[in-house]
């Protein structure tokens, strides 16, 4: 490490505390941001976290300030985790952060107007990378990773101080969709319900004064919990608010919504264009569209497979091999159209023998008990319109629209 | 941290007074110590507990404001019993016994109390919903308790009924009353009532503790509590007496907590005024200053026909009882309940046998409370049953009913326990005969007697040590607690005051008789003490009196009236046992008087051993009857009460021991760590005496444990400081069979067997003959001793997954979910075992049980390459698939292709996947589908092959179809040759899902003893 004289050591931190003093007196919730923003790694922060590490009595100098000292609560662990941040000591400098952010919240308590906003939402996003950092850490040292937990119920704690009424609720949604980010990488996703009950159903504020890219994020979350509990409908709205509000040139962004939103809109019957796919990256989608297109029940299957991991980690898996019965559908339809061109008077009984032979093609081999079910449940799930004759093995179809279109709706259960 | 500070609040909205304020300290710190004392001293069970209790607290401050508010000064009331409690206890050298139990008791209490608001989304109405099933059940309950206790193996019902917190208060009035359930509409005037009673509690808090100073006190107590069933305007009365209360508490409680001298003066001044506030706006609606009239209108006036007959015999009784008492207290009777316990359990013993199932209950209960762990369990339950019992009978009673059933419910809730309990109860009798003197009057002296049981098993040990007179103070103490929340609470006071007085020098000097009691939550007597009254007839009632009267003056008659009561009709015999306790209390205590002098105590106590160790032989005879009289009222209660017997022996010597030197040892811990010196000297005295006294009784192993124990206690160690790196043991016991005993505190190397012996146990299991319930037992015993030894390895894998195997087959699922988990974390651990097979069982649990796709997803996720190529966990993934898509011909082909146990699990979700594909199958055949064809899709009989042939096999299947085609209001049509065909059209309108008839409120038909017996093979 390059020398650093005294005189530096001092001179740095002096201006930092200066600067924290100047933009708390003048409420600039923009420079308190940067002071706090620890993962920033800007170049002042960088310079004065050597210098602290030189320096080791930076405390007297805190004290000393008159300005500063009723901000020691605050500044003095924050120092000390930028000192262990610079060497890359996560855990440590987490347990400092969040020591200052508790006191940084009880401090923004105070404050009666929100224009600390900006800094306290520093501390959000950093408090949470910060414990993700630390979590790699513990977990590669063998321990249990719970950092990220802890920075959880911490957050929520900050929600709590921004989800009341009054001037600092429009922060809540960024901290909630910090929050979501945290529970969905913890796998505790029920957890986010309390939040979300709490922005929803709060009359004070309405959703649309948050801001946009909170609302972006908070719509996407919502959407994903939505295709968990296979709810194709609201996740098909919530996906599609994200999706037309994002930010057009944030493209990563616009993929990670289509990752979602395809499945859902495929689940409700409509496909997207080829050229979106490539667009975005997402060609695993390309032979699911191509199979329900085809009435293709083998290439179906052969894309569940291939992508399986991927479709499992992104929770989509179950929602694709639903489009499983779409495909029978539209098979049938195949059937039902090659007959009806052979003898149109005959066309709306299927038999099932063809329906297995057809099957047979696509090397799936079923035999007529597990097509006869499959085809019940075609009918019970309204993709078929007819009946099925047991005694002749025959599935009668309505003559009028006999294979539904989805349009939009989700198959009923 | 968060029930502290809800508490807070609703004290401070409550009252800002300065009293509250300390109050709500003494609640915290009793709240803390329980949480500790749990986690470190079993597993993480009661850890976990605290937490859930917590949080329902928690929604309770937010969602309502008026129970949460309540519920905390209940919990405040109780924790300064406890300390007053405990702290009486202490000074008569039982002091580290009570103090363990009161400990537990107030742990149960508090969870139980913070529960049952939990259950509902609002809290509340699932708390009533509880309430009102009880009270119907209110007779035929005891009987289901009664068949608990039958139950071979006990240990394993108890254990799944802790499991599932919420299930066994609703469970077991679903089991007897299924409509109850339902039917529990008047969850706001419930709630309501349920308030009242609590507040009750409170001025009968203040009452009991007039009681033992003044007579009069008492009787007005009583008298509270009966205003409060009859009008809503109990309620502000209570309000007021509840101010009175606090104030009182202000000067009395403060001190108390912190300095003995100054808490005994001024809570004596004090409560009397307080009582006299409290009586003042009760005696207006009842005006009469006598007990006796004042009952008697009341009942007749207020109550349903069945209620009041039953409060008025009990009170009149109680009176009596205490007209007598008041003799006795002011002679300094009151040692008379430490010494009573050893002398009780024998002759106790006999008169609770030949009581009906209702006294058996309440047997366990007193059981339940001893033991320190079972505890915390029931607690939990009963609280919610008791309240239910109350509701559903009469609504304008609704607290006293509550309260009533309060009683009522923790006799089941210990009968749901673990049976090992009840049958311990039996045996040792120590904890029977002193509970059924609670039964009586809870309200009155007799109360006491009943908390006593419990601190008298423990205070018998140390009965040398205190003067008497804190030893009366003690059972005084207790006797007021009508719960076993109370209990706990008082205990804990109790514990705390002796300590002090210890510590202060003062504990032999202070006028123990002339002490106050601390107020404690009356409501909560008086509810028991009006159940017991109910089912009990007027006769039974005047019984009592008599007996009393004589055994107050003879010390030595209770074995008279033991055999009176076998002769006595069935109803009689029911009240008889109760009286018979009550008399026994007496007895012991007139005992006691005449022996003041501790070294005559205890010879005392010797001698009464002994007489009850010759008594156990005359305990079948009265069994006997005790079944006859349950034939009479129930027709399966008599079966059970056989088994009961039989096994009462086996379990009952075993844990009875194991309770009291576990308790020991928690107050030893406690005592030391107030006063090192004092305490541990005390307790070893406690134990030498009981170990002569207890040598007939007790095996060889409990008197090791017992020592050992007292050893541990000699380091001064408290529970809650424990580490379990360091109390990781070695085991020395080399005995293959040992019975399953949630341990409470430490193990005792010499009773943990060490991996070599766990090795041949396991063998020993895998190759018995036994039932599952023997099977189980052995393989938790096994898996508690190499969690405590710290044993992880293939063995322990073995063995979880042998238990986890052994589950499935029975349908046993929290016991297999329990294992699975374990398992999960050992594998984890990358320790070897037939990892695939319990891959693809989790896989099947998830998708058949949990249906949370996220769930799903992950552990699909989580599957390995290898592991997909595996036999089992291809077959759950198509198991999964056929689920997911619904394809039912799919799923019941894999049923009958499962390997392993995947069938068993499978099981579980036939009746579901057969119902989704016959309404299926009717919207989407026309017109009509052959049954046979629906038979052998849906997999009907095929799995279960018949020796007859293949026709057979088919037409059985057939049969079996058309059955549950009829159940489920499926329309069936004969065509001209024969075949039965399901007429689809019709059926899709009319197809129901049939309300299984095994459906219990908690929806695990497993935890149902009874049933779950008759399914195991034996």
């Amino acid at each position: 490490m390059a020398y650093i004289s005294m005189g530096e050591v001092h001179r740095r931190i002096t201006e930092y505390l200066n600067g924290f003093a100047d933009a708390v007196s003048s409420q600039d919730g923009g420079s308190l941001a940067r002071l706090l923003s620890l993962s920033s790694n800007s170049p002042s922060l960088l310079s004065l976290a050597d210098a602290l590490n030189v320096f080791q009595d930076a405390n007297r100098l805190i004290k000393q300030s008159d300005k500063c000292s009723q901000f020691a609560e605050i500044i003095v662990p924050l120092f000390r985790s930028l000192q262990n941040y610079r060497l890359g000591n996560l855990v440590d400098a987490y347990h400092a952060f969040e020591k200052s952010s508790n006191a940084f919240v009880q401090e923004f308590r105070n404050w009666e107007s929100a224009w600390a906003l900006e800094a306290l939402h520093v501390i959000a996003y950093e408090i949470r990378v910060l414990a993700e950092k630390a979590d790699r850490e513990l977990a590669s040292s063998g321990k249990s990773p719970e950092k990220l937990k802890g920075a959880g119920s911490f957050l929520m704690k900050v929600f709590g101080v921004l989800a009341g009424k009054g001037p600092k609720r429009v922060g809540a949604l960024y901290v909630t969709c910090q929050l979501f980010k945290i529970y969905f990488k913890l796998g505790t996703v029920h957890l986010c319900r309390s939040v979300i009950r709490s922005i929803e159903t709060a009359r004070i504020f309405d959703f649309e004064e948050f801001p946009r890219r909170d609302k972006v994020t908070y719509m996407y979350y919502t959407g994903r919990l939505e295709v968990f509990n296979e709810n194709f409908t609201a996740a098909d709205d919530k996906l599609s608010y994200a999706l037309t509000h994002c930010n057009l040139l944030k493209e990563a962004n616009i993929r990670m919504i289509l990752k979602y939103l395809i499945p859902v809109k495929l689940s409700l019957g409509i496909l997207p264009k080829s050229c979106l796919l490539e667009k975005y990256d997402l060609l695993e989608y390309s032979n699911v569209v191509l199979a329900l297109k085809r009435g293709d029940l083998r290439l179906l299957r052969r894309a569940l497979q291939e992508h399986e991991d991927q479709f499992l980690r992104s929770g989509v898996y179950l929602v694709l091999e639903k489009l499983e019965l779409q495909v029978y559908q539209r098979l049938l339809k195949k059937i039902y159209i090659i007959q009806k061109q052979k003898d149109p008077s005959k066309a709306h009984q299927l038999k099932l023998e063809i329906i297995v032979k057809a099957l047979k093609w696509l090397e799936m081999d079923m035999d007529l008990d597990e097509v006869e079910c499959i085809m019940t449940i075609l009918i019970y799930k309204n993709l078929v319109k007819g009946y099925f004759a047991h005694k002749s093995k025959v599935v009668v179809l309505s003559k009028q629209d006999p294979f539904p279109k989805l349009n939009g709706k989700p198959v009923s259960s | 941290m968060m029930n502290q500070g809800g508490n807070i609040q609703t004290v401070a909205a409550l009252d800002p007074s300065s009293a509250q304020v300390k109050n709500r300290y003494v609640v915290d710190e009793n709240q803390a110590q329980t949480s500790f004392y749990p986690s470190a001293v079993t597993s993480s069970e009661p850890a976990s507990w605290n937490v859930q209790s917590v949080a329902n607290h928690f929604t309770e401050n937010g969602n309502i404001s008026n129970p949460t508010y309540h519920h905390v000064q209940y919990v405040d009331s109780s924790t300064r019993q406890d300390g007053t409690n405990s702290a009486a206890v202490a000074t008569s050298s039982s002091l580290a016994t009570t103090n363990v139990q009161q400990d537990y008791s107030s742990y149960a209490s508090y969870p139980s109390s913070t529960d049952p608001y939990g259950y509902g989304s609002a809290g509340y109405p699932g708390y009533h919903n509880s309430y009102q099933q009880q009270p119907n059940s209110s007779y035929s309950q005891p009987v289901g308790a009664y068949q608990n206790t039958g139950a071979p193996y006990q240990p394993l019902s108890s254990f799944q009924n802790t499991g599932s917190y919420v299930g066994p208060a609703s469970y077991s009035s679903t089991y007897y009353n299924p409509g109850d359930y339902q039917t529990a509409g008047g969850y706001p005037s419930s709630s309501y009532s349920h308030q009242t009673t609590t507040w009750n509690g409170g001025n009968y808090a203040n009452y009991t503790t007039p009681q033992y100073s003044s007579y009069t006190a008492d009787t007005t107590g009583a008298y509270a509590s009966v205003n409060v069933a009859s009008t809503s305007l109990h309620y502000q009365q209570h309000y007021k007496q509840w101010a009175d209360y606090y104030n009182q508490t202000e000067v009395s409680c403060a001190p108390g907590t912190e300095n003995l001298n100054v808490s005994t003066t001024s809570n004596q001044v004090c409560q009397v005024p307080g009582v006299s506030g409290g009586y003042l706006p009760t005696s207006n609606s009842q005006t009469t200053p006598s007990f006796t009239p004042s009952w008697r209108p009341e009942s007749s006036s207020s109550q349903t026909p069945s209620l009041t007959p039953s409060q008025t015999p009990s009170l009149q009784p109680s009176v009596a009882v205490s007209g007598a008492y008041d003799n006795y207290w002011k002679h300094g009777a009151p040692s008379f309940q430490n010494q009573q316990a050893s002398p009780m359990r024998p002759y106790f013993q006999k008169p609770l046998e030949s009581k009906t199932s209702y006294d058996n209950f309440q047997e366990q209960q007193k059981a339940a409370c001893p033991q320190g762990l079972n505890l915390q369990y029931p607690s939990a339950h009963q609280a919610p049953q008791s309240c239910h019992q109350p509701m559903q009978p009469l609504p304008s009673l609704d607290a006293q009913r509550t309260s009533k059933l309060q009683i009522q419910t923790n006799p089941r809730i210990a009968s749901n326990l673990p049976l090992g309990l009840q049958k311990t109860d039996k045996d040792s009798s120590n904890n029977n005969a002193a509970a059924k003197p609670a039964y009586i009057s809870v309200s009155f002296p007799k109360s006491n007697q009943k908390v006593l049981p419990n601190d008298a098993a423990d205070s018998v040990l140390k009965p040398g040590v205190f003067p008497k007179s804190l030893r009366v103070y003690v059972e005084r103490a207790l006797a007021s607690c009508k719960d076993d929340t109370q209990k706990a609470a008082c205990q804990a006071i109790m514990k705390e005051i002796i300590t002090k007085a210890t510590a202060d020098g003062t504990l032999s000097t202070k006028d123990w008789d002339n002490e106050p009691l601390f107020p404690l939550l009356n409501a909560d007597m008086v509810d028991k003490d009006l159940q017991s009254s109910t089912p009990a007839s007027l006769p039974k009632y005047k019984m009592s009196p008599s007996r009393r009267s004589k055994s107050r003056w003879e010390p030595l008659p209770q074995e008279k009236s033991v055999d009176k009561l076998a002769s006595m009709n069935n109803d009689t015999a029911k009240f008889g046992g109760w009286i018979h306790a009550s008399e026994k209390d007496k007895k012991p205590m007139s005992g006691n008087l005449e022996s003041k002098s501790d070294g005559f105590s205890n010879t005392r106590f010797s001698l009464m051993e002994q007489k009850s160790a010759s008594k156990p032989f005359q305990r079948p005879v009265k069994r006997q009857c005790l079944i006859d009289r349950n034939a009479t009222d129930n027709g399966d209660a008599s079966s059970d009460s056989d088994k009961e017997q039989s096994l009462t022996a086996y379990y009952s010597s075993a844990i009875a021991l194991a309770n009291t030197p576990e308790e020991r040892k928690r107050r030893e811990n406690r005592s030391k760590r107030f006063e090192r010196a004092q305490g541990n000297r005390a307790v070893i005295n406690h134990f030498k005496t009981k170990n002569i006294g207890t040598g007939n009784l007790y095996t060889r192993r409990a008197s090791a444990m017992v020592l050992s124990k007292s050893f541990e206690d000699g380091g001064g160690r408290a529970v809650e400081d424990i580490d379990w790196d360091a109390l990781t043991v070695k085991g020395t016991c080399q005995e293959i069979e040992k019975r399953y005993l949630r341990l409470t505190s430490a193990p005792d190397p010499s009773t943990v067997r060490p991996e070599e012996v766990l090795e041949k146990a396991l063998l020993m299991v895998q190759n018995s003959q036994k039932n599952y319930l023997y099977k189980c037992d052995q393989l938790k015993s096994i898996r508690q001793d190499l969690t405590v030894q710290r044993v992880r390895n293939q063995l322990t894998v073995k063995v979880y997954e042998t238990h986890a195997r052994l589950a499935l087959e029975v349908g046993d699922l929290p016991e297999y979910n329990q294992c699975q988990s374990q398992l999960k974390i050992l594998y984890a651990e990358g320790i070897k075992g037939c990892h695939m097979e319990f891959a693809a069982y989790n896989l099947l649990g998830v998708i058949l049980h949990s249906n949370n796709k996220r769930e799903l997803l992950s552990s699909m996720a989580r599957l390995s390459d290898e592991a997909k190529k595996d036999r089992a966990v291809q077959h759950a993934l198509a198991v999964r698939a056929a689920v997911t898509s619904g394809n039912y011909v799919m799923f019941f082909r894999l049923y009958k292709t499962a390997p392993n146990l995947n069938t068993s699990l499978m099981d579980l979700y036939v009746e579901k996947m057969r119902y989704k594909a016959v309404s299926c199958m009717s919207r989407s055949y026309r017109p009509t589908v052959p049954v046979s064809y629906v038979a052998q899709v849906l997999g009907f009989a095929s799995t279960v092959p018949s020796i007859e042939g293949i026709d057979d096999k088919d037409s059985d299947g057939l049969e079996e179809c058309v059955e549950w085609l009829k159940a489920h209001g499926a329309c069936l049509v004969a065509e001209n040759n024969g075949e039965v065909q399901l007429d689809a059209k019709a059926s899709s309108s009319s197809l129901y899902m049939p309300e299984p008839e095994d459906a219990v409120a908690h929806g695990d038909a497993n935890l149902a003893v009874n049933d779950f017996l008759t399914r195991t093979p034996s």
